[in-house]
């Protein structure tokens, strides 16, 4: 046989064996690396590359806080105690009073906690029909806690003015947990006693009512700008209106009790009464 | 065989939760840090949107189907329902890790029992 005829017959040949079929372990071993990749980059997206939502500006944040602070009579009545969870416990203490002699509400949050973050939204709105915020600005959540970047407003450098109540706020907190404002030893006292735990957001009625966790799930909040949650509480029925102006509801019948029912314009709706009555 | 058994417990474990998302209870877990059954059971992905009904409830039916496939000569509907099984179970990871920024330890068995379910559904009806 010369050499080109042995070339010739090599190439004729196949050039490798055929194969036989994919075997056995690669198809759950595609899975696995699938579904191992997909919870990897969810993971990666979610802890190292999500950034915080970008507080608004003075202009925006006025016009946020109006729509906030500006719901008509006719939304609280129409949602009641829409989805809220009461958790609003009457306890029997000395009236607390404010720095001028009125019933206080104290408020003891941190700006990282997302419960504090929804708490702050219904607070607002019941505290508006008493009184006028001024200094309210947005801020989120931690990113790296539970419920990230829930959408809110600080207290820290609010001012809250009424003829009727005095609010204290105490954000011990910012969102990146290092120490902010510090409760004075009576308010702490308080907290102590109707929050063994030291739970927060932690709100005093006038000390007629306490109120320990959130009243709805912060995740109604998630991924909402500011603009967006503050556009559906006009509407009734939307999922934030519930919630939010549900627990409004809520806290707006806490204070009325610790105000002897004024303003008689806002204390004395059917919405209101009912709700004294569920808070016992 | 393995894949009724597994099927089975996760009937069991969505059972567990549904009950105690009646009972309004929160299983045994840790309520702290990235892992917070809490946060995710009260969330309002823990019903199906518009609805009470609870998210595990769906568990419960998908399983309950699992042993129904997988002790009848389905075929290749065995791999097209897990195959819904592991979207369902993707989609539920993005809404812990992503929304919720929290993990469900009992959640998370639940996934890996379907997970194991589309394993053996990829390996034997190849």
């Amino acid at each position: 046989m010369t050499a080109r005829k042995v070339a010739r017959t090599r190439r004729s040949q196949p050039m490798r064996k055929p194969v036989a079929g994919t075997p056995g372990w690669v198809a759950p071993a595609a899975v696995l690396a699938v579904v191992a990749l997909v919870v990897a980059t969810l993971l990666v997206i979610r802890w190292y590359t999500t950034p915080a939502p970008k507080p608004l500006s003075n202009d925006t944040t006025a016009i946020v806080v109006a729509q906030v602070t500006g719901l008509p009579a006719s939304e609280f009545d129409s949602v009641g105690q829409g989805t809220a969870n009461n958790l609003v416990k009457p306890v029997s203490g000395t009236a607390l009073t404010g720095v001028s002699g009125k019933p206080e509400v104290l408020y003891i949050g941190a700006e990282y906690c997302p419960f504090c973050a929804a708490e702050r939204w219904p607070l607002i709105v019941a505290l508006s029909r008493f009184g006028t915020f001024s200094g309210l600005q947005t801020t989120s959540s931690s990113s790296t806690d539970v419920y990230p970047n829930t959408p809110t407003f600080t207290f820290r450098a609010a001012a809250y003015t009424s003829q009727y109540i005095d609010f204290r706020a105490v954000e011990t907190s910012d969102r990146d947990q290092k120490p902010l404002q510090s409760p004075s030893s009576a308010e702490q006292q308080l907290w102590s006693k109707y929050d063994p735990g030291g739970s927060i957001p932690f709100v005093d009625f006038g000390n007629r009512y306490v109120l320990t966790g959130a009243t709805y799930s912060p995740d109604l909040l998630g991924g909402a700008s500011w603009q967006a949650i503050s556009g559906e509480l006009k509407d009734p029925n939307s999922a934030q209106a519930k919630a939010i102006v549900g627990s409004a509801n809520l806290f707006t019948a806490a204070i009325c009790k610790a105000t002897a029912n004024q303003p008689a314009a806002v204390c004395s709706s059917a919405t209101i009464q009912d709700l004294e009555k569920k808070l016992g | 065989m393995a894949a009724v058994g597994i099927s089975v417990a996760g009937i069991a474990v969505s059972v567990y939760l549904t009950v105690l998302h009646y009972a309004g209870v929160v299983p045994a877990c840790p309520a702290s840090g990235p892992v917070n059954c809490e946060a995710v059971l009260s969330s309002s992905y823990a019903v199906v949107a518009g609805s009470s009904i609870p998210t595990s409830a769906l568990g419960i039916a998908w399983f309950a189907v699992s042993v129904a496939l997988w002790t009848l000569p389905a075929g290749r509907l065995v791999l097209a329902w897990s195959a819904v099984g592991l979207l369902g179970v993707l989609y539920l990871v993005f809404i812990e890790i992503d929304r919720l920024g929290a993990i469900c330890l009992w959640c998370t068995a639940v996934h890996v029992l379907v997970v194991a379910l589309v394993l053996i559904a990829v390996t034997v009806r190849r």
